[in-house]
């Protein structure tokens, strides 16, 4: 069970000594900070070592936190620098992480059964074309549907102004939804 | 010059100016192209909405507390040892040096002949020459052999875990 405890009151009693209130926050974040990661390195295990190591980061300078932003975009800031250090330890030069044709072939990492026509929803489609949208286009999109944050709180997250903020999620937006369309269609015709 | 979509978007995210907001809804009530659009980025908009969150593994968060867990155990020596057990060593060892100091100075025989200290008669000098004597010596350098191999052994100890980690590094 969660702490009903806001995250602040969870970060002072980590200060004070408390690891069980650590865990907590680990618990309330985790999931978030595991799909945005996910959305970065495209793989589970990439991910779970990125979504650690950045919970790990956070502990360490956990007193350096200012709390002028929310407790979520700072963790969501070194997920994103997290990620960037681990793609560039991986080698993944800045032509492959740019090339939107790498991540077409990507295997699916919903938790959905491809071969299940059952579960081909809408809901798998639009998992499988985030999965297909470049690192950036795709962490946009997740901060700003699932991590709930405004314009301004991803541009602090991302290191970037609000209105480039703005523009890529227009962008990332047309892109997600030309996948979808894409997706849908080549089932239609395998279905015909 | 924005585009009917980019207008749309900025209108269903909020985004824009309160002006612009009011011309917007207007130009999607009257125009039949900007409603069907508007429809069609608010459904879309609605299921990016409902998007699922991963699942980590079930040990997620036992294994990053066992990552910070780690990070502790590889703290440097320096800032590991309490400052506290640092300021008791150092008093053990000045109130060492002192008794010794002390005990030297009650053994040294002055013998002047024409000085003579007048001490009051209502000052009472210590015997100290009763109090100091080979046992009590003896149970110092003991308790001194047994914290310096006590300290060494914490000091292995630590050098040991410390390898031990780079090792699984």
């Amino acid at each position: 069970m969660q702490s009903k405890l806001s995250d602040i009151e969870l970060i002072e009693q980590t200060l004070a000594g408390n690891q069980a209130a650590y865990a907590d926050l680990i618990k309330r974040h985790q999931r978030f900070v595991f799909t945005l990661a996910m959305r970065f390195s495209k793989n589970r295990e990439d991910a779970e070592e990125i979504a650690q190591d950045c919970f790990i980061k956070a502990y360490r300078s956990l007193s350096s936190f200012q709390r002028q932003s929310k407790f979520s975009t700072w963790l969501y800031s070194i997920v994103y620098t997290t990620a960037m250090t681990f793609l560039r330890k991986k080698r993944v030069d800045t032509d492959s992480i740019d090339d939107e044709s790498t991540y077409i072939q990507l295997e699916n990492h919903s938790g959905f059964d491809v071969n299940s026509a059952e579960n081909k929803s809408r809901s798998y489609y639009l998992n499988q074309a985030i999965a297909q949208l470049l690192p950036d286009d795709a962490a946009i999109i997740s901060l700003f549907y699932m991590g709930e944050q405004s314009l301004e709180e991803i541009g602090q997250a991302l290191n970037m102004e609000a209105n480039t903020v703005k523009v890529k999620l227009f962008r990332a937006r047309q892109r997600l939804k030309e996948k979808l369309e894409r997706n849908l269609k080549g089932e239609v015709k395998e279905l015909i | 010059m924005n585009t009917i979509e980019e207008k749309l978007w900025n209108y269903i995210d909020g985004t824009c100016s309160e002006d612009e907001q009011k011309a917007i809804g207007l130009l999607i009530a009257q125009d039949e192209v900007y409603r069907r659009k508007y429809e069609e980025l608010l459904k879309l908009n609605q299921e990016f909405s409902q998007m699922e969150l991963d699942e980590p593994p079930m040990a997620f968060t036992y294994n990053v507390m066992e990552g910070i867990r780690a990070e502790h155990a590889r703290q440097p020596l320096k800032a590991a040892i309490n400052p506290r057990i640092i300021k008791a060593i150092a008093g053990f060892f000045i109130l060492t040096i002192l008794f010794f100091v002390i005990y030297m100075l009650s053994s040294v025989h002055v013998s002047t002949a024409n000085v003579s200290v007048h001490v009051p008669d209502a000052v009472k000098l210590p015997d100290l020459k009763g109090f100091f004597n080979i046992r009590l010596l003896e149970g110092f350098i003991f308790f001194d052999v047994v914290l310096g191999l006590f300290l060494f052994d914490a000091w292995l100890r630590r050098r040991g875990a410390s390898k031990q980690y780079k090792g699984v590094q």
